[in-house]
């Protein structure tokens, strides 16, 4: 919410003389001076690279996919996502499944995070909840452009216990606290 | 050895060659200060923690020390001198070339006709000698010093014309056209005080302050319009038109970059640096210690005293030397000791919060509280030792040197002397340095039309009539010198 200061009408005569409201101005700012320098606490920075921010987990960071308990993608590569994508910067290839209830898997699945806009309509686009953006990796480096596109491999790269507990989802995934659950789910079949 | 001899023979003459190359390396030394308080002080102003990143690491204890943002000068030097010596190939190259050296060079030639001490008077064989406290004597030492501080202009002009770009151009022109209409606010400004002290000679103006009071309590009005000519005068804030860096780039310093860049910057903060120097000496008592005299109980027969009212003056000052250093050190050391607090706080604010390197930082902070408060306790020490065991004398004298009234001290006395006047100086300059940085990061820029108009139709007339009055005044008071 934007905050309307009114302007004033007139100028009192204190006001146009300039002197009074210029020492107001500097006990405001000596104030801020002598908070700073006498209480570290008072910042409101932190010290970047050495401590690094606590992000909340619905901040939209990098990419990742997400797991079926024996560790193949959720993605059935239905191309929601790359249509929503107003980058057009998600490249899949589909190849047929093995699993003939899923139909299709991707071959390939590539993300340009150079041209992403972080926008997350990709998270909303899909249908299966195969795709997230909730590792809270905000702060992406590399050498060259090729680094930035990350693949299956990297997007899949991430460990469970990463992740809270109440993220069901995550926790399915080899590794995670409820798999042996799942996993037997999933081979009876009644896992989805 | 004869030149051995010959220094051995005159200690004083000698100080005196020295001085001259001496006081300007020591303001180069001031100067970095001064870029520390504007970065950490703007950066405490707007709620930062400001530049504290750059370290030189200590081989062999894994320690980095950071030196509270210092060695961001020496980060700035380096980069700045290995930059490409760019020069555009519109400009009109030998002015070009000139501009950057004007600004640096009135301001390094300003400090010489400052009084950094009182007058020494020493013992020259038979006769007395005088050692000036500043490095030209001359008894219109004020003119001298405007008419060179006027001169920095031409950086400025000369910078911005021979870029042969509009912003620059632009940014010159403001700059000249309300440097050179404040400058007649700031004469007509300080008249009041030349009037009242009756002298141009820059000494003597400290010297009437230290035996009256400061020119601020005296000119209220002058020592204002003076401090807001000054503002003008080294393009700071509010009145920094010149590089009014949201509309014209740079401003006179747009086309400028690498070491002729650095100039400028130099340029503009030994123009800080000056102008406060002069507000220190023309307005705040310059080397005095204090702005009025203290009551002091002298012994009048037996039993009974009588209450003096005594000045803080040089010869008292050097009659009470261990007194006044023991009073001197022990405010240091409190400061100091003060600043080891301070850094603890940092330290456990560190501790408090999850960094990768806590421990290197813990060792550092500690390093900073130890050896900041070992230097206040042996500040203070070294202020009850002399408190205790400094005592000062006159040397006696015979013959004809006797019919002298000045008391003369031995050297060491005099130079201990001179030290903590040049301190107390510097002092005061970096009190008025902290209120140009303070303003600067308060106030916004004014418009052009503004300051014009608060330059001839406010500031004007005002001192003017503060002219007249001060006048009238020093008529009816002083008789009229
Ligand atoms: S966040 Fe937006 S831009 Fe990035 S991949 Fe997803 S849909 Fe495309
Ligand atoms: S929308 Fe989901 S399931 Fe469909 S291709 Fe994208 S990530 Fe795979």
């Amino acid at each position: 919410m934007a905050k309307v200061v009114p302007r004033p009408d007139h100028l009192s005569f204190w006001e146009r003389i300039y002197f009074v409201e210029i020492f107001k101005g500097l006990a405001t700012t000596l104030g801020h001076a002598r908070k700073s320098l006498l209480d570290a606490d008072h910042f409101k920075v932190i010290n970047y690279p050495e401590v690094q921010p606590d992000l909340p987990r619905d901040y939209r960071a990098r990419h990742r996919l997400m797991k079926r308990p024996d560790g193949s993608p959720r993605c059935v590569a239905c191309f929601m996502c790359s249509t929503a994508c107003p980058a057009r910067c998600i490249n899949i290839v589909a190849e047929e499944s093995p699993d003939h209830h899923i139909e299709k898997r991707p071959a390939k699945f590539e993300i340009d995070l150079l041209l992403c806009v972080f926008c997350g309509f990709c998270v909303e686009a899909c249908p299966c909840d195969a795709i997230r953006m909730d590792t809270r990796q905000a702060v992406l480096a590399g050498d060259n452009r090729r680094d930035f596109v990350i693949d299956r491999t990297k997007l899949m790269d991430w460990e469970p216990k990463d992740y809270p507990l109440e993220d069901t989802q995550s926790q399915k995934a080899p590794g995670g606290a409820l798999h042996d659950q799942a996993m037997e789910a999933f081979k009876s079949g009644t896992y989805h | 050895m004869f030149l051995f001899d010959w220094i051995q023979a005159h200690p004083y003459q000698t100080v005196g060659l020295i001085l001259p190359i001496a006081i300007p390396l020591i303001l180069f030394q001031v100067l970095p200060l001064l870029v520390l308080l504007e970065r950490r002080g703007a950066a405490f102003i707007q709620d930062r923690v400001g530049p504290s990143r750059a370290y030189i690491p200590i081989p062999g204890t894994g320690l980095r020390i950071r030196a509270f943002g210092m060695l961001y000068n020496m980060t700035d030097l380096v980069k700045l001198l290995f930059k490409e010596n760019f020069v555009p190939p519109f400009a009109f190259k030998s002015f070009y070339w000139l501009a950057p050296a004007i600004p640096v060079a009135t301001g390094l030639l300003t400090p010489a006709l400052l009084p950094w001490f009182a007058p020494i008077a020493y013992q020259d064989g038979s006769a007395i000698g005088v050692l000036p406290g500043t490095l030209i004597t001359t008894s219109s030492g004020l003119l001298l010093l405007f008419a060179l501080g006027s001169l920095s202009v031409y950086g400025v002009v000369l910078g911005s014309w021979s870029s042969n770009s509009k912003f620059s151009l632009l940014g010159g022109m403001r700059a000249s056209a309300m440097m050179i209409s404040y400058e007649v606010s700031m004469g007509l400004s300080v008249l009041g005080m030349l009037l009242i002290v009756g002298s141009f000679d820059l000494t003597q103006i400290v010297d009437w302050q230290g035996h009256h009071t400061w020119g601020m309590f005296v000119q209220p009005v002058g020592f204002l319009l003076f401090l807001v000519s000054m503002f003008a005068e080294c393009n700071r804030n509010p009145f920094d038109v010149a590089e009014g860096e949201s509309e014209i780039v740079g401003g006179f310093h747009t086309e400028y970059a690498g070491v002729k860049f650095m100039m400028f910057m130099t340029g503009e903060y030994l123009h800080v640096l000056v102008a406060s120097a002069l507000l220190a000496t023309l307005y705040a008592g310059g080397y005095e210690l204090l702005p009025f005299p203290m009551p002091m109980f002298v012994d009048t027969g037996v039993g009974t005293s009588e209450v003096v009212w005594q000045w803080l003056d040089t010869y008292w000052i050097k009659a009470h030397l261990g007194g006044v250093l023991a009073v001197m050190l022990g405010m240091t050391g409190l400061l100091l000791i003060g600043f080891a607090w301070l850094i603890a706080g940092r330290r456990a604010n560190y501790a408090r919060q999850k960094a990768q390197d806590r421990d290197l930082r813990m060792r550092e902070y500690a390093l900073y509280t130890g050896a900041f408060s070992v230097l206040g306790i042996g500040m203070i020490l070294g202020a009850i030792m002399s408190g205790l065991f400094l005592h000062t004398e006159p040397i006696s004298r015979a013959g004809a040197l006797a019919a002298y009234s000045v008391p003369i001290y031995p050297g060491w006395v005099d130079a201990v002397t001179a030290v903590i006047q040049f301190h107390v100086v510097i002092g005061k300059t970096m009190l008025f340095a902290w209120l140009f940085i303070w303003v600067r990061w308060t106030l916004p820029r004014f418009r052009y039309d503004q300051i014009m108009g608060l330059g001839w139709k406010v500031m004007l007339n005002i001192a003017l009539v503060n002219l007249l009055i001060t006048a009238i005044v020093a008529k009816a008071i002083g008789g009229g010198r």
